[in-house]
């Protein structure tokens, strides 16, 4: 027994933890690190780059002649570029809305989770970017194959990840929502959903990568516009600095997508 | 300030030959059998066990969120569900259970936007509280607005008590609340339990491992032994309300605690 503890004395537990998220400054040493070993590995990659160019002419191109091409013809890639990224980012929203759709009713209807679990899986094992030319076929030389593609990249890893979210309620607070005879929707809105955010978004992330891939490659086929497109022009024509300029186009294009909804969930999960 | 547990009979909490057995494959188990109790509105209860004694499968009987094979549960003259329906269970589990993405005003108003229609049919008996009030009360004034996660686990509990006690449900059902926390917040807390209990005096169903929790808390405390979970003794507390940490170190207390412990142990050495 604790004889001669008080214990409501309020020091004891009246002390709020101090946990927050966010970092502290990092020291002097901490940003070197941070800022500096990345540096100092782009450094040696560039010289390893030039290295190769200049050894394996049809290999790689000099650095600068790819930001030469650039800077020569901006609204060349910016136009191709603006339709790949019109083409991955409504297929993004079409698919992970697709997607947050089927897992809520997923979540209510074990019937419903059956029937599309096998479906879903199997549309997860085929090479979507292959179906991209059977989808010209069908709908000519336009965006929709394109738009299909990139929706059906996002599709999964958010499905996926909504389904494990939705189900991830912690056990004890749905029992103190049962003992209150909570309905259904009360417990979808106010638990599920609110539960799922950090997976939706863990998904959002893997979905916004898989839409623009989808998008440049289903590009590839029966497209004259895109970043996709500029690609394969530079193959035919063997021009290595257009070739990796569109490259550095899309890694970008994704990263900056990544970018957007890393902030996106800084705003909403908070916790 | 009243004395005694001295409850006056009312219609409170009944239980009739409560049995539950769960069926494994062809396995079965029985996990609760031949429950008799009656608890007093206003009484404080307290189940207490070792593992596996059926305690945690009767209090969620009670609650509803799971249902007897055999036996009756009357709550209030009605079923456990129905009392649930009109909210009038609420419900404190192990872990503070809070939600991460509310603030702690928030946390403990929850009941008042949970199962609205009961309020609106009217039908519900509880007289819910201010959330402000309660948490002012826990201490929790000056964390209103704070998120669970920048709380410390003790801090985290008293809110979700409060949430209990904001809901204003007659019965406060208590699954180990303070099981996770450390011995020093443990004993802050269960002061704290005792005082709100003494201002609001809802009819409590806690459920412990610990004797010395049960002695000091409870009106009653139900001993229960386990394979399959079973009623042993119901050993009544006569101790002075209000109780505080003082009356732990009488020999009074000691004696209760030996005493509850005691029933245990010869159950155990019975079954051997």
């Amino acid at each position: 027994m604790t004889v001669g503890i008080d214990p409501l004395n309020p020091a004891v537990s009246a002390v709020p933890l101090a946990r927050s998220r966010r970092r502290l400054s990092p020291r002097t040493g901490g940003a070197l690190l941070t800022v500096g070993a990345p540096l100092l590995l782009f450094v040696l990659l560039a010289i390893a780059w030039q290295w190769a160019a200049a050894t394996f002419k049809s290999v790689l191109p000099p650095m600068q002649d790819v930001i030469a091409d650039i800077a020569g013809r901006p609204e060349f890639y910016l136009e191709n570029l603006a339709v790949t990224l019109q083409a991955a980012l409504l297929g993004f929203v079409i698919g992970v809305a697709v997607a947050l759709l089927l897992a809520s009713a997923i979540v209510h209807f074990r019937f419903l989770r059956a029937a599309i679990m096998p479906v879903a899986l199997l549309l997860n094992v085929t090479p979507i970017v292959a179906i991209a030319p059977a989808l010209v076929v069908a709908f000519g030389f336009n965006q929709i194959p394109h738009v299909i593609v990139a929706a059906l990249s996002a599709f999964f890893p958010t499905l996926i990840n909504s389904i494990t979210g939705l189900r991830a309620v912690d056990p004890q607070a749905l029992e103190v929502f049962d003992a209150m005879s909570a309905s259904k929707t009360e417990i979808f809105f106010r638990l599920r959903v609110p539960s799922s955010l950090p997976y939706l978004f863990a998904g959002a992330r893997l979905s916004v990568t898989a839409a623009v891939i989808g998008a440049v490659v289903s590009e590839f086929t029966g497209s004259s516009k895109g970043i996709g497109a500029v690609i394969v022009m530079a193959t035919t024509y063997l021009n290595l600095p257009q070739m990796w300029a569109a490259i550095f186009f899309s890694a970008l294009t994704t990263l900056a997508l990544l970018g957007l909804v890393g902030l996106l969930e800084r705003l909403i999960v908070r916790w | 300030m009243s004395v005694s547990s001295g409850a006056t009979s009312s219609a409170g909490i009944e239980l009739s030959r409560v049995g539950r057995t769960y069926t494994r494959g062809k396995k079965t188990v029985e996990a609760l059998t031949g429950v008799d109790l009656t608890i007093q509105e206003g009484e404080f209860i307290t189940l207490f066990g070792p593992s596996g004694c059926g305690k945690s499968t009767l209090l969620r009987l009670i609650a509803g969120l799971d249902t007897q094979t055999t036996g009756e549960i009357s709550i209030f003259g009605s079923t456990p569900r129905e009392a649930s329906a009109r909210k009038d269970i609420a419900w404190i589990p192990q872990s503070s259970a809070l939600l991460p993405w509310l603030d702690i005003e928030a946390n403990a108003s929850l009941s008042s936007v949970i199962n609205t229609r009961a309020d609106r049919s009217g039908a519900t008996t509880r007289r819910p509280e201010a959330a402000v009030g309660i948490l002012e009360e826990v201490g929790l004034g000056d964390f209103r607005s704070s998120r669970p996660d920048q709380l410390s686990g003790g801090m985290r509990q008293r809110a979700s008590i409060a949430r209990g006690f904001a809901q204003g449900a007659p019965l406060m059902l208590m699954d180990e609340p303070f099981s996770a926390l450390d011995e020093l917040t443990r004993d802050t807390l269960r002061i704290r339990l005792l005082e709100l209990w003494e201002h609001h005096r809802k009819t409590i169903v806690f459920v412990t491992h610990s004797a010395m929790e049960a002695v000091l808390l409870s009106d009653r405390v139900v001993v229960m032994s386990p394979r399959p979970g079973r009623i042993r003794q119901v050993v009544d507390i006569d101790l002075p309300r209000p109780r505080t940490w003082e009356l732990t170190e009488t020999p009074e207390f000691t004696a209760k605690v030996a005493q509850v412990k005691q029933i245990l142990w010869s159950a155990w050495e019975g079954d051997e």
